[in-house]
């Protein structure tokens, strides 16, 4: 019911806007008809036109997301066994926090080149802080009692962060995982702005190059659509983990 | 040599408060203890003590003669709060002190399928802990300090969440069980009935000290008359009074 009331809503917007815009003769530069961006959607998808730029962005992202994540994870998993690292590091982590790391886009360039390389790195590079924030901060949140409880039992250190830290901070780690899955869309298609040669956002830089409006904006809806696409799929992956049989 | 022995063992924290003093206590082979007394007067921080998860500040506590230098394999303990891996169902959370030294064999499901059955939630090893009631969640935690069979049992409080009756079956089994192996045991409690029914002494504790102890000379196996004799309630009586005696701070027989 209210989720019909929420597919009518976008219909009368986007009707009350295809209106307005011919009415009020809104030069399609500036703001597009709805009709025709689908229309430009529609042929870019069925003639292949954004297909291998849509699946470059992917690819970015998929990879960049891995690594980081990966690499964050474990550095999560690293300082928070090891105090004296985390002290060392603290510090240094909580200060590149506050760097832009996109504005490291061009240094990368100058490092790695035009092209994929450059963006699966500020990719990466975006989506370790989450993972790493989140690890470490589910790590040691750990219930005192089961840490007394695995000291009892006398579990070795592995033993313990395998079969107790990491199981009770997932839901933390998961939650980390889930802000970089969107970071790292935000990463891939920033990064192909600045030096990307093909991929969505590399597209949209074109398409600005040719004043077209129209296609930007179907560029925007195949990013939006991929942004859900990603977000669900983690946050299928993290229901999946977190499963509790709660029905019985 | 007795089978454990607190020697002038004391506990403080950084902050400079005395949380234990000077605390002596023996327990021979195959004896269960009882360890009354207010709450906040110390008696999990002593049994962590014994069980090496705290060091004492001052005075040793020594098993079977060894001086305790942290957890041993030979304690099982029994936490004041159920803490069962959520993660995890009932099985593998009973078998999870036999997964942590080796792979479980189908002796040991066996074995946990007995104790779930002796503690009265068979037909429940698929559970999450999160479907289970407080009472099924501390009868979980029970059963998994026995399944490696310790011959040291160390137990904060294990029946506190349960029903009268339920508590009472459970007594009775766990007096089973500990005669069938001769374990130790020291049992913390608040309630003067149940230390009088399982223990062969009773130690009444009040801020940090060890005032007093309490022979129970009742004949085992005891059962469910010895509850309603003269003998017995006149035990739990004297016990009261012990303990109404060092809440007022009457300093009476010091064990040492
Ligand atoms: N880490 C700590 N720092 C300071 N004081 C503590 C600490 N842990 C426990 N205490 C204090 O030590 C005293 C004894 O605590 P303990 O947990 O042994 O009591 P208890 O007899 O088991 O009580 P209960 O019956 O309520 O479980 C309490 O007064 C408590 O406030
Ligand atoms: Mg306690």
């Amino acid at each position: 019911m209210v989720r019909a009331a929420s597919a009518l809503l976008l219909v009368l917007f986007l009707a009350g806007w295809e209106v307005y815009c011919r009415v009020a003769g809104v030069s399609a530069l500036v703001v597009p008809l709805p009709s025709a961006v689908l229309r430009t959607l529609w042929d870019g998808l069925a003639g292949g036109y954004l297909l291998p730029h849509l699946w470059v962005t992917t690819a970015e992202m998929a990879m960049g997301l891995a690594v980081g994540c990966t690499v964050g994870f474990l550095a999560g998993v690293l300082l928070a066994e090891v105090p004296v690292l985390r002290r060392l590091f603290y510090p240094y982590i909580l200060a590149s926090q506050v760097v832009p790391k996109l504005a490291l886009g061009p240094l990368f360039i100058v490092w790695f080149g035009f092209g994929m390389t450059s963006t699966v790195v500020i990719t990466a590079l975006i989506c370790f802080f989450p993972l790493l924030e989140n690890t470490m901060t589910g790590l040691q949140q750990v219930d005192p009692n089961k840490r007394e409880l695995f000291r009892m039992l006398r579990a070795t250190r592995l033993q313990t962060l395998l079969r107790l830290k990491i199981p009770s901070g997932l839901p933390v780690i998961l939650a980390g995982l889930r802000v970089a899955v969107v970071l790292a869309l935000v990463g891939a298609v920033v990064g192909e702005f600045i030096g990307g040669r093909q991929g969505l956002g590399a597209s949209i830089i074109a398409a600005q190059g040719m004043m077209d409006s129209t296609m930007m904006f179907a560029l925007f809806i195949v990013i939006t659509v991929l942004g859900m696409i990603v977000y669900q799929a983690a946050a299928g992956l993290e229901r999946w983990l977190l499963r509790r049989p709660w029905k019985g | 040599m007795s089978f454990v022995s607190i020697e002038q063992a004391g506990y403080g924290v950084p902050s400079g408060a005395t949380i234990l003093d000077r605390i002596d206590w023996t327990i021979e082979e195959g004896e269960f203890h009882a360890l009354v007394g207010r709450s906040g007067c110390g008696k999990t921080t002593l049994l962590k003590l014994v069980a090496g998860l705290l060091a004492p500040s001052t005075g040793t506590v020594r098993i079977q003669g060894e001086p305790v230098r942290g957890p041993g394999a030979q304690v099982g303990f029994v936490f004041q709060a159920p803490t069962l891996l959520d993660w995890r169902t009932v099985l593998d959370n009973l078998l999870l002190p036999v997964s942590l030294t080796r792979r479980p064999q189908p002796a040991d499901r066996r074995k946990a399928e007995e104790l779930l059955d002796l503690v009265g939630l068979s037909g429940l090893e698929g559970r999450y802990p999160s479907q289970l009631s407080g009472g099924q969640q501390s009868r979980v935690a029970l059963a998994r300090a026995l399944v490696t069979e310790p011959p040291l049992l160390l137990l904060d409080e294990p029946f506190a969440a349960l029903d009268a009756i339920t508590r009472e079956e459970l007594q009775n089994d766990l007096l089973k069980l500990c005669a069938r192996h001769r374990t130790t045991v020291l049992f913390v409690t608040h309630d003067i009935a149940e230390a009088v029914y399982l223990a062969d002494r009773v130690a009444v504790m009040e801020g940090g000290r060890l005032r007093h102890a309490l022979p129970v000379p009742l004949a085992r196996p005891r059962g469910r008359d010895v509850r309603y004799s003269p003998r017995f309630n006149a035990l739990c009586l004297e016990l009261r009074r012990v303990m109404d005696g060092a809440d007022s701070g009457v300093a009476l027989e010091r064990a040492s």
